[in-house]
């Protein structure tokens, strides 16, 4: 498994250096500027200004020359400097990975804790009335656009109950863990919901298909009882495919936290994200961009060693 | 040998739970004892009343790039509250001096025009005025920042070609500042509403010293304090204020960014915050909120309906201003300003807000009239043809309307036009466009027809919107008139010359009917009741012009 990990590992350079040089040009090919960033808020600036701008920032060279900047100067850890902030893009980066990552995982153990047990009721209790409450929480939570839905938990818990903050990460002057979790629950909630709907269904369908399965008849011929036949011989088998999905969606969160650290005002990457997209600020975006790819990348190769990690039927050669 | 599959989920599960409590603790420095939570849940619900503070809690729409005011490309309200100028605009369009004793003028002496066509301006500055970290503020401040704005990293500043013109930065004594122009600069005072520190920033590049772009020092009523990427920027009190003791009269504020205006909207109600700016269709929904009070702030900024001729096919349309005309007579503006603005802007007919004194009321005002508009294309020679959109030379009546996906507002407009135009033939289709690769499309001027909008500083220059060589003017529109009497407003200093000037502009520009003014927009602004001394300006400078006087409580 070691060298599995680590022929995986080496292929993963060249894997990433195609996905700089599409990323490069996309972004590059969207229309519209960094410069048109001067324009706004509505100020005249008049266009000798813009293309001196353009200039400046060094976007007058060809693309593979600007390319090979980025590449050389990123090979030795500078990612460059946000178009805007005239900050290091790493920096920036750094900044606010604690809070995307804290609003992720929550989102993540919150999702795993409703939704594993949830998909086992569902299929040990086939067509009950929870089985059709999760069937139906599933199309919801896929369905529900997450801006909506965000918008009317502010409106019921924050405005109406006044019981949890609207937004935000922390109460300023408050660096208690209470306040902190409270702020957390409302976009946790939110971004747990896809989730919640996708992996109650993927555990109650594996399970399902274990309980019928020839070593679950052979333990309750043993006598077993039940209880200890569902919950210990068929969900370790159930939960496999659905720990190897759980460590896909790891990327897939990140994603889905854009949308919901914008809604919620959390300081995380993925609002930064919108910004240096609105802005054009190439040097950000391109940054933010590569450590998304590197989650996802990253996150498969979790994903699949952990699959043989736990089932020892697989095998890595 | 026992494959342990269920241990092994469980300590996954585990690590993931040890990783969140490790990024949650950064922010939780020095793990409080368990005791004191209770404490700080209750300081939470009522941080104003923490030790007797008065702290002005914002909610604030987008994260700023950088809090040099020279630079950043955002409005700059927050760096208002630490830095100042030599002047300021106020509520009333007006520009007010602030580290200057005065505006110099022809008047008071402050303009003297030379024998060689030179122009000496001479500024008073206040004296005694110390910076955050207690130097002196003298004349050599304002000249190191002149000299910044008109180097090569000056093009960062948005109207570095404004300050081009000062040929010479004097400075006789610590307290007065003399630029030489080499012309008349009419708008001078726009320019100079920061000064930047020379002890601090002499020898540095200014555009990425951090020292100096992450937390400023000024002279202004408030001192930088803190700022949290994505999150917030606090600033507190300055003891050592030039105006006085007695200001400013809040301790500290902190501005949260707020990105979406909904949540905006929410947080108010929810009462977190103290201030915050919303728009202007979310007024109803504020308006009766308890303990709050909404001020709807009239912007200098104006929302235009406006066709492009720069384009062969837009000179086949749009040429004969009676097409243009009668276009406008079947817009119906009272239901644009009703319906879908909810009553809160004010209809339009000049580029000059009436809250400057350079308003001109008396021009001709477009009426709805679809009868009137009708007649007027039929005259024109536009007829309607098999499909009832009217036809001349073969060509139809149509166009379309580039929409920018960041202003749902104006989206909604273009499809009030496009049913509203449908009814005299006209026919109006849309491509909508994200915001950066809109804004590239419109200065290409490859466009037929556009529902945009300006914000102007309290000076009614128009020239670098609607000259025929104005820097702005993407419209293709050209009008030697007009540019005269833009132009020779531009070159007098005194409000009694300029005045005629520009009401001549306005009135000029309604009678070509090169664009229709579709109202005045105005920034709805909801504040605590007892938020006293606000007072709006709906300049590019903002409305935190005179956050010194503002108080919290009775």
């Amino acid at each position: 498994m070691g060298r599995y990990a680590i022929r995986r590992t080496i292929q993963m350079i060249p894997l990433f250096i195609g996905i700089s040089i599409i990323i490069f040009l996309i972004i590059q090919a969207a229309p519209g500027g960094p410069e048109t960033t001067l324009l706004a808020t509505g100020r005249f600036v008049s266009p000798e200004i813009l293309a001196a701008y353009r200039v400046r920032l060094g976007l007058d060279q060809p693309i593979f020359v600007q390319y090979f900047r980025w590449l050389g100067a990123a090979l030795t850890g500078d990612l460059g400097y946000s178009y805007t902030s005239a900050q290091p893009v790493l920096t920036m980066i750094l900044e606010r990975l604690p809070a995307t990552i804290q609003l992720m995982l929550s989102a993540y153990l919150l999702a795993a804790v409703i939704a594993l047990p949830l998909g086992v009721y569902s299929a040990i209790h086939k067509y009950s009335i929870l089985d059709y409450f999760g069937t139906g929480l599933s199309f919801l939570g896929i369905a529900m656009p997450v801006f909506w839905f965000g918008l009317i938990l502010q409106l019921v818990f924050a405005v109406q109950l006044g019981w949890l903050p609207s937004s935000g990460r922390e109460t300023v002057g408050d660096t208690g863990l209470v306040d902190q979790i409270k702020h957390l629950i409302l976009p946790a909630t939110v971004l747990s919901l896809l989730y919640i709907a996708g992996w109650s269904r993927y555990m109650r369908t594996s399970f399902l298909g274990v309980i019928n399965s020839d070593y679950v008849r052979t333990a309750r011929a043993k006598g077993l009882r039940e209880r200890r036949v569902m919950l210990v011989h068929a969900l370790k088998n159930a939960a496999i495919p659905v720990v190897s999905i759980m460590a896909l969606d790891v990327a897939g969160l990140f994603s889905g936290a854009v949308i919901t650290e914008t809604i919620f005002a959390w300081p995380g990457i993925g609002r930064l994200f919108i910004q240096s997209m609105y802005a054009r600020d190439y040097p950000l975006l391109m940054g933010i961009i590569m450590m998304g790819s590197i989650l996802v990348v990253v996150f498969n190769l979790v994903a699949d060693i952990l699959y043989g990690w736990l089932d020892p039927r697989i095998s890595f050669d | 040998m026992k494959h342990n599959t269920w241990i092994k989920i469980a300590s996954l599960l585990m690590v993931v739970a040890l990783l969140s409590s490790a990024c949650a603790a950064p922010a939780a420095p020095a793990a409080a004892p368990a005791g004191e939570s209770a404490a700080t849940e209750a300081e939470a619900a009522a941080p104003a009343a923490e030790d007797g503070k008065k702290i002005l809690r914002v909610a604030y729409g987008a994260e700023i790039d950088t809090l040099n005011a020279l630079t950043s490309q955002n409005l700059t309200d927050i760096e208002i509250t630490m830095v100042d100028g030599l002047i300021m605009s106020d509520n009333n369009n007006s520009y007010v001096p602030v580290l200057a004793k005065e505006i110099p003028t022809t008047e008071n002496g402050g303009i003297v025009v030379q024998d060689d066509g030179t122009i000496e301006m001479t500024w008073n500055l206040h004296e005694g005025v110390k910076w955050h970290d207690g130097e002196e503020f003298t004349s050599a401040d304002v000249c190191f920042t002149l000299d910044f704005i008109q180097s090569e990293a000056g093009q960062a500043v948005y109207n570095q070609t404004d300050y081009m013109g000062i040929i010479d930065c004097q400075m006789p004594d610590p307290y007065t500042v003399v630029f030489v122009w080499d012309k008349v600069f009419a708008a001078y005072a726009t320019l100079f509403d920061t000064i930047l520190p020379e002890h601090v920033l002499a020898g540095q590049d200014v555009l990425t010293y951090d020292a100096y772009n992450r937390s400023p020092l000024g002279t202004g009523p408030f001192k930088f304090v803190e700022w949290k990427p994505g999150e917030y920027i606090r600033v507190e009190k300055n003891t050592d204020y030039w105006r006085g003791d007695e200001y400013p009269m809040i301790d500290e504020i902190v501005f949260s960014f707020i990105p979406d205006p909904n949540t905006r909207v929410n947080a108010l109600k929810a009462g977190e915050y103290d201030l915050g700016q919303i728009l202007p269709n979310q007024v109803k929904e504020v308006q009766d909120l308890e303990g709050y009070k909404v001020d709807l702030v009239p912007a200098n900024s104006w929302i235009i309906f406006e066709f492009n001729v720069a384009t062969e096919r837009g000179q086949k349309l749009f040429s004969d201003p009676n097409v243009r005309k009668a276009i406008f007579h079947a817009i119906d503006r009272e239901a644009i300003v009703e319906g879908l603005m909810e009553g809160t802007v004010q209809i339009a007919n000049s580029a000059i807000s009436p809250t400057s004194p350079y308003h001109n009321p008396d021009v001709p005002v477009y009426a709805y009239d679809p009868a009137q508009a009708a007649q007027m294309l039929d005259e024109a020679g536009w007829t309607p043809g098999a499909d009832g959109i009217r036809e001349k030379d073969g060509e139809r009546l149509s166009f379309t309307i580039i929409n920018r996906n960041s202003r749902p507002e104006r989206t909604a407009i273009a499809q009030a036009i496009q049913a509203m135009l449908k009814d005299v033939g006209v026919e109006v289709k849309f491509e909508d466009l994200e915001n950066a690769a809109w804004l590239q499309r419109w200065l290409s001027t490859d466009w037929e027809a556009i529902i945009g909008g300006w914000i102007i500083p309290a000076d009614p220059s128009l020239t670098a919107l609607y000259a025929c060589e104005g820097s702005n003017n993407f419209t293709g529109f050209c009008n030697p008139e007009l540019d005269a009497a833009m132009i020779a407003s531009d070159e007098v200093f005194d409000f009694a010359d300029r005045k005629p000037l520009m009401d001549e502009v306005q009135l000029l520009m309604a009678e070509e009917g090169r664009e229709l003014p579709l109202y005045y927009n105005v920034l709805p602004y909801v504040m605590r009741e007892d938020l006293q001394g606000f007072k709006g300006s709906g300049t590019n400078l903002g409305s935190f012009w005179n956050v010194y006087e503002w108080s919290l409580g009775e």
